[in-house]
């Protein structure tokens, strides 16, 4: 890297050195990260999309459909595991206004869609491994005729033994999932640091617990849907609700078996995504890609309810064996974990899921020795994907009760506890990385304890012995932003000025609600160039923006916004320059702010903004940049699990008090306290917004939402009758957010990841409450009241 | 058949078999794109117009249903002081995030305000009870709703 | 996209007599009144038929009349009618309370009281109340008019004692001054979902003793039903905690239910116990005693 070269003696650098060093990625982050005075950052502004989606103007997939389209209908398997023999679609292809049925024989490209392991195709091959996986596409003149011929795909299925507990999987070679694989086991990971044995020796008190936590539907209120037209702007062009738009591109083109250059994808307004869409976002664009493809015709697929349900994937079911030794002072010593992911059918993003829960599985707290064992196991149910918090939330639930339990029997408050133990700067993880800044966490749970009444309240509930039995419980919880492992992570963004002084950056970070494009982006882009945000468009979801990464692991304006912020300072220093020559001062001198443009100090010499502009484009100066940004990578061994796990990690806590009817087992959140130690808030309103939503989605996650399988694998619950979610009725009160806004030395003006935090504590939350509430350790998601109320009875706390 | 009925003010007329939904009639045959599709079975409220006033939900519908009567969508009531302020109110308070569920919740909350609900939380809170939002956990809805009956009284 | 219904001959009734004129000529048919459970169910394909007949433009079922000693409700009155009805609010406020816990506002502007019963599911919610209310079921075809007590209608799961030709035109309620009746729902969430369980009780209380108790619950047997043996329990005892409880242990006696994706038939069992005895309590309550 390029760091001030104008320190070298006798060095006269031409002019294009000098912007060259002035553009260095590292120093304009570095430069914008020490900003003192703020125009828009930090500030709640109002998020570009809002009034159009409020109008209801704001256009998503379906809104695209016209009639004349193909309409796509999937066929999904009906048997949890079976040989294909044969499909015969002669039937179908004979109802009226059929177009074409494809199955796998028909992809001319690779029927390969797997992210982590090349286990997965598009469409069934060989074999079915879950209810509910697609095998065949029906395309027709309308939806009538889709759904119709649907019924008429004949599968021959030769039907195999299934397996549908992971212990049993793991334990089993008779039955395989994947027969290449030779077991069930999908991936495994490790952590081996210091020597456990010597750790717990050293401990006086341990406890050992198995948890167990189960799926969860996403249930974004938008089904998934594509949209392909051929040759629309000379390429395949795709529309679609997927969390990248470059990965969907480059899925389409392997499937098709052509160069992603001749793919464009499109992802517009999405009706939530949470991850869901991060999955099987590509797989939809590559349905509809495939029919418009192979009929020349666009093509639109879009699942209902059911379908999404039946076969897009779920949160992680979790089986997670947890020993932790503490010593008398309120030391934690070591822990032993073993974690057990049932990922369906299919890896698909699993061995990273289990990647980032092996990693996470100490919760953030100093311990100098842990091993930790993580299998991710194949059954013949739909498949785990990426769902906010992404293994995340069943370790922390884990090991939160772990730290609740330590503390009982040490006889320390649970907090003070935690605080004795919490990662600071100068202490490493339990994979040995040395957190040197930005690790804010002790601070925000000191201040939420204050505001929560957390003390009093503690010795205060969790002794009735009456019906409604109140408790209060924290959860702690640390998020690694960005990939993993030391895999490479980037950013990118392109801006453009165009000659009236507005401002467009494009960005393959997608508009899922969370904001990012819509309200951080912008104001990023604003406050580097000081333009005025009116003036700032950013045109998100798009796969002909410069590859920046997905819209996932709350990287969205943490990484993603990385580029948005080096294009912009690349730009602003460029007309620094210029209006220091116009106003005949120094660069450094130079203000833009709210549309003026004019020197420190001296508000006469001043100049509009898109005098400024127009300037540039008379005196020759490129108003257009991309912000490529590579960040550093660490080294990590995977062999003993040690090493950079992640540039850095969010810190999140959550207080939450909760009303037991020990007579229904119901449990009422009461109030929830959150605190975030994400870096720089960019934008309150949204953040508090992403914090509410997560919270109530964790809420809900644990308290009532529950797949339902029956003994074939097959999903019971496909609906939201009986899959249940939160109302407004159930949510509870929210507290303001306490916020430690501990710096990240990359973050674009210090911001971490926001997006997943909230829901990654409320399990442990919860769930510590609950057991508070009881005097009776809840191991087990989700705490619906019927397992409540059974937890009480087989406890003999009520008569 | 031929089924007539007043939408957003306007009369028209559609032919459809008496097997169509009134949500497939809105998006797929006149165009109204603010009724959004979430889950078809009467479970989201994402599809919520009013029909004759009152709250409904335009999957569970046949359009053979709304002959003669009177369909309105967030199109139709968008420039009525209540949904300005709505709309206001929901874009001050960060209460849309993916938007998808967004205009159902406006025109539920529209037809409270018409209906005059005594605004309390709990009425408001009710009212919206059949509007799911997966995004934003609620409050900033319920805070934008309160404000803006607020603000038209 | 899309669940779409298989087609269906369709047929209007603007007056009772048309309906009646429709439902005695065709077969393979089924009436929508509000449509919000018919038109999921064809979509589901829980029935694919030949025929429907929209009956809910007959307004002359629809309405809620006070006749003093009694209260009728027309089968197309809608439920959120019947929800914000001052005449059911001061007559019959457990049939209101029931109501308005059902589904959403969306649906009780559609959904019909007639509707709910004739579609006969276990987890009906206006059942409950209307079994406790001893309500009167008013059917009609074109041979005549013939009442059924509610507890009579329900056969089993979507079966009734309605005649293949015949239409539910009224409930009727009779008005019983000096009764506490209350109505306890449990559900998967606080709102807009279906019962686990749900119960209603009515009491009659003289001279601190059970001069009468009903109890009725729905989703643990095939039909909603009526709690016999505890009701006898409590009939002419004195008010009591002890005799409530041990009343609220009896409902076992008179129901079935069943596991599903919702509940499991031992948390049924028990909260229905739980529920009755809330429910009783709170019965006492509305006429002014504690327990």
């Amino acid at each position: 890297m390029i760091r001030f070269i104008f320190g070298r003696r006798n060095y006269y650098p031409s002019s294009g050195e000098i912007m060259a060093s002035m553009e260095d990625p590292y120093v304009l982050i570095d430069k914008w990260l020490r900003a003192k005075e703020f125009i828009v950052v930090g500030k709640g502004v109002a998020r570009a999309d809002a009034l159009e989606k409020a109008l209801g103007k704001a256009k998503y997939v379906e809104d695209y459909f016209q009639s004349g389209f193909l309409f796509i209908k999937q066929v999904l398997s009906t048997e949890p595991h079976a040989k294909i023999k044969g499909i015969n679609v002669e039937e179908a292809l004979r109802k009226p206004k059929v177009v074409k049925v494809i199955t796998a024989s028909d992809i001319p490209g690779e029927n390969q869609v797997g992210y982590a392991l090349p286990d997965q195709p598009l469409l069934a091959e060989g074999k079915v491994r879950f209810h509910g996986e697609v095998v065949a596409l029906v395309v027709a003149e309308d939806i009538d005729a889709a759904l119709e011929a649907s019924e008429f795909v004949r599968i021959n299925y030769e039907p195999l033994p299934h397996i549908l507990d992971p212990l049993e999987a793991l334990q089993r070679k008779d039955v395989l999932v994947h027969e290449e694989v030779g077991s069930n086991i999908a991936f495994r990971t490790r952590i081996r640091k210091g020597n456990v044995e010597e750790g717990f020796s050293k401990a006086d008190v341990i406890v050992e617990n198995e948890y167990r936590t189960h799926h969860q539907d996403h249930l974004y209120l938008e089904p998934e849907g594509a949209l392909a037209i051929p040759g629309l702007d000379g390429r395949l062009t795709v529309i679609t609700a997927a969390q990248y738009p470059h990965l969907a591109q480059s899925i389409i083109a392997r499937v098709l078996g052509v160069p992603a250059s001749d793919i464009k994808v499109i992802v517009p307004y999405m009706g939530g995504g949470f991850g869901g869409k991060d999955d099987e976002g590509p797989l939809t664009a590559a349905k509809a890609a495939l029919a418009a493809y192979l009929t020349g015709q666009p093509s639109f697929i879009l699942y209902t309810r059911e379908e999404s349900m039946r076969s897009h994937p779920k949160r992680e079911a979790t089986i997670i064996k947890y020993k932790s030794g503490a010593s008398r002072d309120g030391k934690l010593t070591a822990i032993d974990v073993t974690i057990v992911h049932d990922t369906g059918a299919y890896a698909n993003r699993g061995p990273f899921i289990l990647w980032r829960a092996t990693v996470h599985a100490s919760g953030p707290y100093h311990i100098p020795h842990a091993k930790v064992d993580g299998y991710c196991v194949y059954t013949n149910k739909v498949y785990q994907g990426s769902f906010r918090g992404f293994g995340n939330p069943s370790v922390q639930f884990a090991a939160e009760a772990q730290m609740d339990e330590l503390a009982r029997k040490l006889g320390i408050d649970p907090v003070e506890f935690r605080l004795r133990n919490m990662l600071r700067p100068g202490l490493t993880t339990i994979t040995n990385q040395l957190l040197d800044h930005s690790a804010g966490i002790a601070d925000a749970v000191e201040q939420l304890a204050k505001v929560s009444g957390w003390y009093s309240k503690r010795r205060e509930y969790g002794v009735s012995t009456g019906r409604f039995r109140r408790g209060i419980g924290i959860g702690v919880a640390w998020h690694g932003i960005s990939t993993s492992r030391g895999v490479p992570d980037w950013s990118n963004a392109y801006i453009k000025i165009d000659k009236d002084g507005s401002v467009t950056a494009f960005t393959g970070i997608v508009e899922m609600g969370q904001g990012s494009p819509t309200s951080s982006h912008r104001q990023i882009v604003a406050e580097v160039l000081g333009a005025p945000i009116e003036k700032i468009k950013v045109t998100f979801g798009t796969s002909d923006a410069p590859d920046g990464g997905a819209t996932h692991a709350s990287r969205g304006t943490s990484i993603g916004a990385i580029g948005v912020l080096v294009a912009a300072a690349k730009i602003r220093e460029r007309l620094n320059k210029l209006a220091s020559e116009l106003l005949n001062c120094s660069p450094d001198e130079v203000v833009i702010k709210e549309g003026k443009v004019y020197v420190r100090g001296d508000i006469e010499r001043t100049i509009t903004w898109e005098e400024l502009i127009k300037h540039a484009y008379s005196r020759g100066v490129d108003l257009s940049a991309t912000g490529y940004f590579f960040l550093p990578k660490g080294k990590f061994d995977d062999t003993v699990g040690q090493g950079q796990a992640y540039p850095a990690f969010s810190y999140v806590a959550m207080i939450a008090e909760v009303e037991v009817d020990t007579e229904t087992g119901k449990v009422r959140v009461l109030k929830v306290w959150p605190a975030l130690a994400a870096g720089r808030i960019i934008n309150p309103q949204q953040v508090e917004g992403q914090i509410e939503g997560a919270a109530v989605q964790g809420m809900g996650y644990v308290l009532m939402e529950q797949l339902v399988f029956d003994d074939k694998g097959r999903l019971l619950n496909p609906d939201l009758t009986d899959y249940v979610v939160p109302t407004a009725l159930d949510v509870p009160e929210i507290a303001k957010p306490v916020y430690v806004e501990d710096l990240f030395k990359y973050g674009p003006f210090g911001a971490k990841g926001v997006g997943e935090m909230a829901l990654i504590p409320a399990p442990a939350a919860i769930a510590n409450a609950v057991s508070h509430a009881l005097g009776v350790r809840i191991t087990k998601l989700p705490i619906t009241p019927e397992a409540v109320y059974f937890e009480v009875k087989k406890h003999g706390l009520i008569k | 058949m031929k089924v007539s009925f007043k939408l957003n003010g306007e009369d028209v007329t559609v032919d459809v078999e008496p097997n169509e939904i009134l949500l497939d009639t809105l998006r797929l045959k006149l165009g109204i794109k603010s009724v959004k599709r979430g889950c078809e079975r009467a479970e989201c409220g994402a599809c919520t117009v009013l029909l004759n006033g009152s709250p409904v939900y335009s999957c569970t519908l046949l359009t053979v249903q709304i002959d003669g009567k009177e369909v309105r969508t967030l199109e139709g009531i968008q420039d009525t002081p209540e949904v300005k302020a709505l709309v206001s109110k929901f874009v001050e308070a960060g209460a849309v995030q993916c938007g998808f569920c967004t205009p159902g919740f406006i025109v539920t909350a529209y037809a409270m305000i018409k209906k005059g609900v005594e605004p309390t939380s709990e009425n408001i809170k009710k009212a919206l009870e059949g509007n799911i939002c997966r995004c934003t956990g609620y409050k900033k809805i319920i805070d934008a709703v309160t404000k803006a009956i607020e603000s038209v009284k | 996209m899309f669940y779409r219904i298989p087609k269906f001959n369709y047929y209007r009734a603007s007056t009772l007599d048309e309906a009646l004129d429709l439902v005695s000529s065709l077969n393979d048919f089924k009436v929508l009144a509000g449509g919000t459970d018919l038109v999921i169910d064809l979509k589901v394909r829980r029935y694919t038929v030949k025929n429907v007949v929209d009956i809910s433009r007959i307004k002359e079922l629809d309405y809620i009349a006070d006749d003093g000693d009694r209260v009728r409700i027309g089968a197309l009155t809608k439920l959120q009618s019947i929800a914000d009805s001052p005449i059911i609010r001061e007559k019959v406020p457990v049939l209101a309370d029931a109501v308005r816990e059902m589904a959403s506002w969306q649906i009780r502007n559609i959904a019909t009281i007639g509707g709910n019963l004739c579609n006969a599911s276990p987890a009906a919610d206006t059942a409950p109340p209307l079994y406790v209310l001893n309500a009167t079921l008013r059917l009609v075809s074109k041979e005549g008019e013939r009442e059924v007590p509610i507890a009579e209608f329900f056969l089993g799961p979507r079966k009734t004692a309605l005649r293949s030709k015949e239409l539910l035109k009224e409930i009727v309620i009779p008005h019983e001054p000096g009764c506490g009746a209350s109505f306890l729902k449990l559900g998967r969430r606080n709102s807009f979902t279906l019962s686990v369980v749900a119960v209603a009780t009515l009491v009659k209380v003289v001279e601190n003793k059970f001069a009468d108790v009903r109890i009725a619950l729905n989703s643990v047997a095939p039909t909603p039903v009526r709690a016999r043996k505890a009701e006898e329990y409590l009939k002419g005892k004195e008010v009591s905690l002890d005799n409530i409880t041990e009343a609220a242990k009896l409902v076992l006696h008179d129901i079935s239910p069943i596991s599903d994706v919702r509940a499991s038939a031992e948390y049924r069992k028990d909260m229905s116990v739980v529920l009755t005895r809330d429910s009783l309590i709170k019965s006492l309550e509305r006429i002014g005693i504690k327990v």
